[in-house]
């Protein structure tokens, strides 16, 4: 009995380690947002008087319009993304479609550099002069998305039974219908973590949209690099900026968590 | 209502062939029963005509109709699995009202229908409830229910009874039967059960490796089984067979067993009898003597075995009749006159 | 066309488009003398890129840097991973609050993760310099020698987690009898996991493993937050390299062709990664 106790406590132990190892950095970067300049140069102090003067400073720039198109970037290329790659997964987990060349082929897209692809497509943009836009930015984002969005989804279609799908043919449905009807809704939350995952993975590529995105019109993780000059140490606001775009995902991924087990499961365990 | 033809029809898989063309024909508006051991072919026959497996060669007709390319949405045909397939997402209504969606009905039409069906098969209270809220039977009755309500050619059932415990596989045996009774569509309805074959059928197909191995009706399939396999398959205890030779009215088998069969030519055969064919005389002047073994009661009856010249027989015997009939007790055994069944002893085949 | 096909074929299509293409175009380029600024104009060149950029010891040496970082950082990773993961298997209170706080790290932009530990770990202005001064402790972490490992050390903090999700749904699919027969035997705790859990799991360790690798490779944002590639070229690693040469110097071509060999370095990986996989799946 004793020594079960000394392995649990061991354990609490670690995890407790890990959660504050994971908080601190976080915590300090909250404070930080609220702490002034000159405070700030003082790493020590542990009371302060906050100020708000950072964040009214971030919340009025135009950081707001880079969220924005942020959201834009990456609702637009999940959309996609969801769409074309459950029809695809679907196929792949019934039908073997294309064979080990297939999962082989997705799993390739999901780990290319993207130093690889980023200059054709800068080069492309340039020539159909789409370089004042996004959509080079949505390209390129679909290049990583669309696969693992696939291979996410085929280890949820693969667990809808079989019978269901011959149930509804037998009942009169072809099968694109009876993929509509009545297999959908059977992974309809693996999509939705999926759409989450997908999103995430969008929401916070800096590469593409660094290279890609116009300068006065960037996305929200470029325009957080922005605050990183070498003109002097915009500490404070850059906090706030970091901040915005860590919340968000932060909550998301406590919705997200559960199923992602499931979808790793299916995916890349199961092969 | 329609017939169900198959024209020289084979399945394989690779190099595997699972049916090996087959010619059936299922009469219009009759119950029909496909049995046969594990791995005979008879759920890969019962696909096809749903046209969930293609067929390999051969056609398939239902009505006057070649269905044989066709997909199962265009066959008109409904079918019940034997884990029931209700779409989780959906209300008992709903998956009542589904197969409606397929064919444009309505959706107040539909929903209507689903109502009149659910009444029909009891399931009134349980509309608003999911699948995961029923117990098996009443999962079973909306299954029925669903493949009822598009009123097809042909009703085909993957062991539905299958999942259900006992008492409750009787019970809906008897509705099963009551609703094709009701309704008179063509059914196919495949078990691995022979009594269940037995019960419901009101003709059989007693299916094995792939080939048909006898159809008729189930009396004279019970009656005159044409080879050893459907005699010892179908009919519960098994069929008693012996290898031996006939000569003068007597059969003797290799280890000695004595029994008096009249009108038969002489040579080697094989002896078939059914265990309620088996006469026991305690004391008796028979010739042959046993010893009883184990016996079984089931109240009306018993299931008595008997050890007679290092055969081991099984016989049934009224309870009426079982006095002294115990363990350990010597009995004459004879064949009541006229029931014996011939077997060649190469090919298994009647004569 | 068949149902299977017809399925595919959007998937297939946007593929081409996002990848098929600017890989081929990217393969193109490698041989060519494009710089965006000429304007269109290219020479072919055959492989002068390629050779200028194996016979330049700057590419070598940057090769060696993130080798050294994803050996780190991965090898960290693994190893901090599985105990946790370990650690949350057995977890009863609070499960999802903590599982889900310790995956969190894996969701923040890289770039604010990158620029966070700027500071945190600045010598002026960070809180970890600061309380080891006050123990005496003074370690520069972005200096000559240390920049790599200080690099290594944000990856590990925020990519571990990624590691324990994949070895948490490891360790949930495999099977439980093995163990419990073991512990019924009489088997010890470590015993039990070096000899029985640990075997069945190596499969998916080897995944983990490749999957974390290959994407470490692709080490950027860290580089871009903090140390731009220094101190000298100590932190340059390939990724890095290669935007300097594409965006900085507008070397298109030349970029290309390094990405390009960094391609087929990662496609090798894969293909071996792949056969791994295909015989567990056998199996």
């Amino acid at each position: 009995m004793n020594r079960f106790k000394l392995i649990d406590a061991g354990r609490i132990l670690l995890l407790v380690v890990a959660v504050a190892a994971v908080a601190l950095p976080l915590l300090w970067v909250a404070l930080a947002s609220f702490k002034t300049p000159a405070d700030l140069n003082q790493p020590g102090i542990l009371w302060f008087t906050p100020t708000m003067a950072n964040w009214t400073e971030v919340l009025s720039s135009d950081i707001f319009a880079a969220v924005g198109r942020s959201v834009l970037v990456a609702t637009i290329t999940v959309a996609i993304a969801v769409v074309v790659g459950s029809m695809g997964a679907y196929s792949i987990a019934r039908f073997s479609t294309g064979g080990s060349l297939s999962r082989f082929g997705i799993l390739a897209a999901q780990v290319l550099p993207p130093a690889v692809l980023v200059f054709p497509f800068l080069s492309v943009a340039y020539m159909l002069r789409l370089n004042g836009t996004l959509v080079p930015i949505i390209f390129s984002h679909l290049s990583f998305v669309v696969p693992v969005v696939t291979w996410f989804l085929i280890g949820f279609f693969a667990a809808v039974p079989k019978e269901i799908e011959e149930q509804a043919r037998v009942d009169g449905f072809g099968r694109f219908d009876t993929f509509r009807l009545v297999v959908l809704p059977q992974v309809l939350p693996g999509i939705g973590a999926a759409a989450i995952f997908g999103f995430t993975l969008s929401w916070n590529d800096m590469f593409y949209g660094l290279i890609l995105s116009p300068s006065n019109s960037t996305i929200l993780p470029v325009a957080i690099a922005g605050f990183n000059t070498f003109r002097g140490v915009e500490l404070g606001p850059m906090s706030v900026a970091i901040l915005i775009a860590i919340i968000p995902v932060v909550i998301a991924s406590f919705f997200v968590q559960k199923r992602l087990v499931q979808g790793i499961s299916g995916g890349a365990v199961k092969g | 209502m329609a017939r169900v033809t198959f024209d020289n029809v084979v399945k394989k898989y690779g190099d595997n062939t699972i049916v090996k063309g087959l010619d059936l024909e299922l009469p219009d508006g009759a119950f029909t029963v496909l049995v046969g051991p594990s791995g005979c072919g008879k759920t890969t026959t019962l696909r096809m005509i749903a046209g969930l497996e293609p067929v390999t060669s051969g056609s398939i007709r239902i009505g006057d109709k070649d269905v044989t390319t066709l997909e199962p949405k265009d066959r008109d045909i409904a079918m019940v699995f034997q884990n029931y397939a209700l779409y989780p997402h959906l209300t008992v209504r709903e998956n009542l009202a589904f197969p409606l969606r397929a064919i444009h009905v309505n959706r107040a039409e539909a929903l209507a229908r689903a109502e009149a069906v659910a009444t029909t098969m009891g399931l009134s209270e349980l509309l608003d409830r999911k699948p995961k809220d029923l117990s098996g039977g009443q999962q079973q009755r909306v299954a029925i229910g669903r493949a009822i309500i598009r009123e097809p050619s042909v009703f085909l059932f993957d062991e539905p009874l299958s999942n259900l415990d006992a008492k409750l596989r009787v019970e809906m045996r008897t509705e099963l039967l009551q609703m094709q009774r009701r309704l008179g569509i063509t059914s196919l309805f495949v078990t691995h059960d022979q009594e269940e074959a037995m019960t419901l059928s009101d003709f059989i197909v007693v299916m094995r490796d792939g080939e048909v191995a006898q159809q008729g009706k189930p009396k004279d399939v019970y009656d005159k089984p044409n080879s050893t396999f459907v005699a010892s398959f179908v009919g519960s205890p098994k069929m008693n067979l012996l290898e031996g030779t006939f000569s003068a009215g007597k059969f003797v088998s290799e280890s000695g067993l004595t029994l008096a069969v009249a009108g038969v030519a002489a040579g080697t055969k094989i002896l078939g009898v059914r265990p309620d064919d088996i006469v026991l005389e305690v004391g008796g002047k028979s010739a042959s003597r046993g010893r009883v073994g184990v016996i079984e009661l089931l109240g009306p009856r018993a299931i008595v075995q008997v050890d007679a010249a290092g055969h081991s027989l099984t016989a049934v015997v009224e309870a009426s009749r079982m006095d002294g009939i115990v363990e350990g007790a010597e009995v004459g055994v004879s064949i009541r006159p006229g029931s014996h069944h011939l077997f060649d002893i190469a090919t298994g085949l009647r004569v | 066309m068949k149902f299977q096909n017809a399925m595919m074929a959007p998937l297939l299509s946007v593929m081409a488009v996002a990848v098929g293409f600017p890989l081929l175009y990217s393969f193109w380029l490698g041989f060519t003398s494009y710089q965006l600024v000429s304007g269109g104009v290219t020479d072919f060149v055959g492989l002068d890129n390629y050779i200028r950029v194996l016979s330049d010891p700057d590419y070598w040496a940057s090769l060696s840097a993130t080798a050294t970082y994803v050996f780190l950082s991965v090898t960290f990773e693994l190893i901090i991973g599985l105990t946790i993961a370990l650690a949350l298997q057995s977890q009863k209170w609070f499960t999802n609050f903590t599982r889900s706080f310790l995956l969190a790290p894996m969701f923040i932009t890289p770039i604010a993760v990158g620029l966070m530990f700027r500071f945190f770990l600045n010598d002026q202005l960070g809180a970890i310099p600061y309380y080891l001064d006050q123990v005496g402790l003074s370690y520069d972490f972005f200096g000559s020698g240390r920049a790599l490992i200080s690099l290594a050390f944000i990856d590990v903090w925020q990519w571990t987690p990624f590691m324990v999700l994949l070895l948490l749904a490891g360790l949930e699919s495999i099977p439980k009898q093995p163990v419990e027969a073991a512990r019924v035997d009489g088997a010890n705790r470590f015993y039990i996991f070096r000899r029985v859990t640990l075997p069945m799991l190596s499969p998916i360790l080897i995944v983990a493993v490749l999957l974390r690798g290959l994407d470490a490779l692709k080490v950027f944002e860290y580089v871009y937050a903090t140390t731009r590639g220094g101190p000298g070229i100590e932190t340059k690693t390939i990724q890095y390299l290669t935007y300097q040469n594409g965006i900085s110097y507008f070397r298109l071509a030349e970029a290309s062709a390094m990405a390009f060999i960094l391609l087929i370095i990662v496609m090798g990986v894969i293909v071996l990664l792949f056969r791994r996989l295909e015989r567990v799946n056998v199996r």
